[in-house]
């Protein structure tokens, strides 16, 4: 190995940790990663953590759009969704949920899913949301 | 007495011992001791990272190895992109920290020559991470500087309920009451008119006194750990004993009431790699705080100390 080498070895580990850094805060902004995930040490500054997220989830049949119940062996795959919510892995979550039972008849036309971020008051704490992504698969067509 | 002289000076002489380690071996130590401690990874990595690490500590000859730290480079680098976006910013500092160890191991001439480049990576490296903590503090959150990310926090994450009764003054039912306001499912707004409970003034300036600490302290951190070499400051002797100054005040009072031990027993094992051979004092408090992490950890302090 020659020296240039070298030196330039022993920088390595800080030149990936400001890589990924930068690219975490560039995910945090324009694909609404939650900034506690993705190396960017974002930890411990926001209350927009991807466990404090939530998602609605409906099912579409004729005539009928019905709250999908998510089941507990799905949480970590949720959980992944919730702290990035990118199309892809929105459109592989709704192909999960419409594998799921509901009492209706009738074919499933599509999966709709939402995701909800919170907010609180600076003054009362006062809690509210809102809509970060919302999508609408649609089965039929495929 | 004569025992008891006996018994004084083992003591002191073994705390010697333990702070004439070579800072770099002892760093080496700590961060195997860390991933005993704080198992990380699913049962498809877990094991081989805990063999390794058990290897590394039962035969020390063997710490300075390689291949050691670029395994462990490797299998907390793979945990990393197996749980990616999920796992902790400490997991990937973990994996910089075992790449820095075999870049410094690899491409160094002796081993003087690898603790002075380890030293300069462990600089780096905690410099670094508190610099992007601080930048997400100070600029990018919208809701940390007015105290509200502590505030709820404080509320809801369990590991901050005894802090906000002891420190915040909140009583049990005041505290019950403003964490099932705080906690309410909410998609929108919320309707109609609730009374919405008043916390105490001494909780809310608890919540701002540690938002303001938290942010100083990790400021600082990242300026002197990134204060180069034979600039303004470096001149004065002291620069270096500040640096371990502030992240053993660091951890010993942010980790007090934010439990992540492994976060901080991985900062404090990088901590004495940068820490001079000659300040064994120094490298005792290190050895303190990373075991006063371990008391936080196991022992429920606010619990026991509330009435």
């Amino acid at each position: 190995m020659t020296k240039p080498t070298i030196d330039w070895l022993r920088y390595l580990p800080s030149v990936l940790l400001i890589a990924v850094s930068c690219s975490q805060i560039w995910l945090a902004y324009s694909a609404d990663l939650s900034p506690w995930s993705g190396g960017g040490f974002g930890m411990f500054s926001t209350l927009d953590a991807g466990g404090k997220r939530h998602l609605h989830a409906f099912a579409m049949r004729p005539g009928i759009r019905r709250e999908l119940q998510i089941p507990r062996d799905m949480k970590e795959q949720v959980l992944r969704t919730l702290t990035l919510p990118t199309e892809t892995a929105l459109v592989n979550l709704a192909s999960e949920f419409a594998n799921l039972p509901t009492p209706d008849e009738g074919p499933l036309e599509a999966i709709q899913i939402q995701v909800w971020t919170a907010h609180f008051d600076p003054d009362t704490l006062e809690p509210s949301s809102s809509l970060l992504h919302s999508i609408e698969v649609r089965f039929g067509e495929y | 007495m004569g025992s008891t002289e006996t018994k004084s000076w083992s003591i002191r002489s073994v705390l010697r011992q333990a702070g004439e380690l070579n800072g770099v071996d002892l760093a080496l130590r700590l961060t195997l001791l860390e991933l005993l401690l704080r198992p990380i990874g699913d049962w498809t990595i877990r094991p081989f990272i805990l063999s390794l690490a058990v290897l590394g500590l039962l035969f020390p000859r063997n710490i300075r190895q390689p291949v050691l730290w670029l395994a462990l480079a490797g299998l907390t680098g793979l945990r990393v992109v197996l749980d990616w976006p999920l796992p902790d910013n400490h997991a990937y500092l973990l994996c910089y920290w075992c790449l820095a160890v075999f870049v410094c191991l690899v491409s160094q001439d002796g081993d003087q020559d690898t603790d002075k480049s380890l030293a300069l990576n462990a600089r780096l490296l905690i410099g670094l991470a508190f610099a992007f903590a601080t930048l997400w503090k100070m600029v990018l959150s919208p809701d940390y500087l007015d105290g509200r990310f502590l505030r709820v926090s404080m509320l809801t994450d369990p590991r901050f309920e005894g802090f906000a009764q002891l420190v915040g003054g909140l009583s049990a039912e005041t505290f019950s009451e403003l964490r099932t306001y705080v906690s309410q499912h909410v998609d929108g707004q919320l309707f109609g008119t609730f009374a919405n409970p008043q916390p105490p003034p001494r909780f809310i300036w608890t919540a701002h006194v540690a938002t303001w600490w938290t942010v100083a302290m990790e400021g600082a951190v990242a300026l002197t750990f990134l204060w180069p070499a034979g600039q303004g400051l470096s001149h004065l002797s002291r620069l270096s004993q500040l640096r371990n100054i502030l992240l053993l005040l660091f951890c010993a009072t942010v980790y007090a009431v934010a439990t992540v031990a492994g976060f901080a027993w991985l900062l404090l094992a990088m901590g004495v790699a940068q820490c001079e051979s000659e300040r064994w004092k120094t490298k005792l408090a290190y050895l303190f705080v990373f075991a006063l992490i371990l008391f936080y950890r196991a022992v429920p302090w606010t619990a026991l100390l509330l009435p």
